[in-house]
């Protein structure tokens, strides 16, 4: 990987992993979802961030994951500047972070040791990490008997479990978790948030989309509150 | 990339094509077809040059030389069998044209020699001629195979050469040449009978040999050397385009398969993509899937072609009574290899344009699938 895309201020510990300088996104319609957000997220944080449809809540994970890009501003990730950033580089910058989403996104075809493995194939890990990692992520989120179910044999709070263990396996540094108790039951939501505030203990900084303001209230974490493209509020005590 | 890895993605494509078999058979079925269609366009052809060969081999070239003969009743030479009774001065005018046919390489102290050498009883001197001899004659014929397209340099005498005449006059012109021969002697010259190797260089090879000094005249049959030609320029053009044509759409029908496959794989490419999976990481099982397309196809159109050829050849055979035609044996290995190419081809380009396609399209990962 080339070294111009590192910025080597923001390794350095107490130096934000996330970072936005007046950064705007306008879709080709016209729409503009994001206007001149400035914000940092410091390693080892839980940030929720909430807001109503719309709010530019999806624009803001995009451009986190380079899914998108900034039209203005500057986006700093994990060591990584996005508005430098040629495509080529996207992957590894994608496997410094872990994945939730809301619909799970689990292969119905594989089981749940296979639907965990697969996010270690794919960044070329093989035989017996593939093993003793996906054991542990399995273990880790309590599903370490299920590991030859198939997704439609489980519920909906086991399946997002998968999910999370997937995005565990890799051991990244940062997880972002697009509403995942968005379809899970209200007792599964609590065990969920609690699982990644474990997770978070361990020094995994996370960043987490929700609408469930019963989690952002009773789970005292920084919230970041967008609406219509900006940050209208931003608490790091979790009161709002 | 890990051995393991690629393993893993080829297992992948392995099972892609299982699951997607039907689009997988339809797929095969069409490039079996266009794989088939190809191996005829070239078994064809084959057939067909071998065919022009043996017409090549036929087409012969017969260089007649300056022998005596061609002093005595030669056109050129400005002798005829009428000459022999010319008074001696329009000999001596006579000579004099020989003379300027003769060899140009000779010096002129030679010509003074020559001119003062004895007529014989036809007043035809050594120096009218350029082939003295059977020895000479043959010499000039080991001069011409030497050029550069000349397969085959045989040394025809004049009696040969009269005989072959005959046999291919008709009932009663025949006659005439016997009559010939009878009151005035054989009127042919010694000649080489030339057989070149490729005809499309006719004209040229033609040119060559007219520069000898020794050749008078030369009898080809011109327009069967261009129809040759013609033949064989056709069979190439209409080859190529049949080839690029069926190769388009082989490659058309394989980048559709993948497309269905890729839309049924689109949970896991967005996944992959989401945990840093590279492009090339995630054309691999595409790509494999395309090839073990391309593969089987190869090995059925090597089956089908095999019967078919041979049913066709066994019927040609027995009802034309002729074993001129192309051994599939001959042709096996190299249809098996164009198959191969051609499924290679069609299965990694289709699959690599199709997927790099979807994978220029960014902004799936968080969008419902």
């Amino acid at each position: 990987m080339e070294q111009q895309f590192i910025d080597s201020e923001i390794l350095k510990p107490q130096t934000p992993i996330i970072e936005f300088r007046g950064v705007s996104k306008t879709y080709p319609g016209g729409t503009h979802a994001l206007e001149d957000v400035n914000i940092k997220i410091n390693k080892g944080e839980f940030v929720f961030v909430v807001g109503s449809s719309g709010a530019g809540k999806s624009t803001f994970m995009k451009l986190i994951m380079r899914e998108e890009k900034a039209n203005t501003g500057i986006i700093r990730v994990n060591g990584f500047n996005l508005t430098e950033m040629k495509r080529k580089y996207v992957p590894m910058l994608r496997r410094t972070m872990g994945i939730v989403f809301q619909d799970f996104r689990l292969i119905p075809t594989m089981n749940v040791f296979q639907n965990v493995a697969f996010a270690m194939y794919v960044v070329g890990a093989t035989g017996r990490d593939v093993r003793r990692e996906v054991s542990k992520a399995l273990s880790k989120v309590g599903l370490g008997n299920k590991a030859r179910s198939m997704p439609n044999q489980l519920s909906g709070g086991e399946q997002q479990r998968v999910g999370l263990a997937r995005a565990l396996v890799n051991s990244p540094d940062l997880i972002i978790a697009d509403e995942p108790t968005g379809n899970v039951d209200p007792n599964m939501s609590y065990e969920i948030v609690n699982m990644l505030t474990e997770i978070n203990k361990q020094g995994t900084t996370v960043l987490m989309v929700t609408h469930d303001h019963n989690l952002v209230r009773d789970f005292h974490h920084r919230v970041i509150m967008l609406d219509g493209g900006k940050i209208v509020a931003d608490n790091a005590g979790g009161d709002l | 990339m890990k051995l393991g890895s690629f393993k893993y993605l080829a297992g992948e494509g392995v099972k892609s094509a299982w699951v997607n078999r039907l689009m997988t058979l339809a797929s095969i079925g069409v490039l079996v077809a266009c794989m088939v269609i190809i191996g005829l366009a070239i078994l064809v052809s084959e057939n067909v040059n071998k065919a022009i060969g043996n017409l090549e081999q036929q087409n012969v070239v017969m260089a007649y030389m300056k022998d005596y003969n061609w002093a005595l009743y030669g056109e050129d030479s400005g002798n005829s069998a009428s000459s022999q009774t010319a008074d001696s001065d329009s000999s001596q005018q006579e000579t004099a044209s020989v003379e300027e046919n003769v060899a140009s390489d000779e010096t002129a102290s030679d010509e003074t020699a020559e001119s003062t050498e004895e007529a014989d009883e036809n007043g035809i001197r050594p120096g009218d001629y350029v082939i003295h001899n059977e020895q000479e004659a043959r010499a000039l014929c080991d001069e011409i195979a030497k050029l550069p397209n000349v397969a085959e340099v045989t040394y025809v005498s004049s009696e040969e050469g009269l005989e072959s005449v005959k046999e291919s006059m008709l009932e009663g012109q025949e006659e005439y040449f016997t009559f010939l021969d009878e009151e005035y002697g054989n009127p042919m010259s010694c000649a080489a009978k030339i057989r070149m190797e490729d005809m499309s260089l006719f004209d040229e090879t033609i040119k060559e040999i007219e520069k000898f000094d020794g050749i008078d005249a030369i009898q080809s049959q011109d327009d069967l050397a261009e129809t040759i030609n013609a033949i064989k320029n056709g069979i190439g053009v209409a080859g190529v385009w049949i080839i690029a044509i069926l190769m388009i759409i082989s490659l058309v029908i394989v980048s559709n398969t993948i497309r269905v496959t890729m839309y049924n794989r689109k949970l896991d490419i967005s996944i992959m993509k989401a945990v840093g999976a590279t492009d090339a990481f995630v054309r691999i099982p595409f790509v494999v899937e395309g090839v073990i397309i391309g593969l089987i196809s190869a090995v059925i159109a090597e089956g089908i072609l095999y019967f078919c050829y041979r049913v066709a050849t066994e019927t040609i055979i027995s009802t034309l009574q002729t074993t001129d035609v192309v051994r599939y044996s001959e042709m096996a290995l190299l249809l098996f290899l164009v198959f191969v190419g051609i499924g290679i081809f069609a299965g990694v380009l289709g699959s690599v344009i199709m997927i790099s396609k979807y994978l220029r399209r960014e902004g799936s990962e968080f969008a419902a699938i």
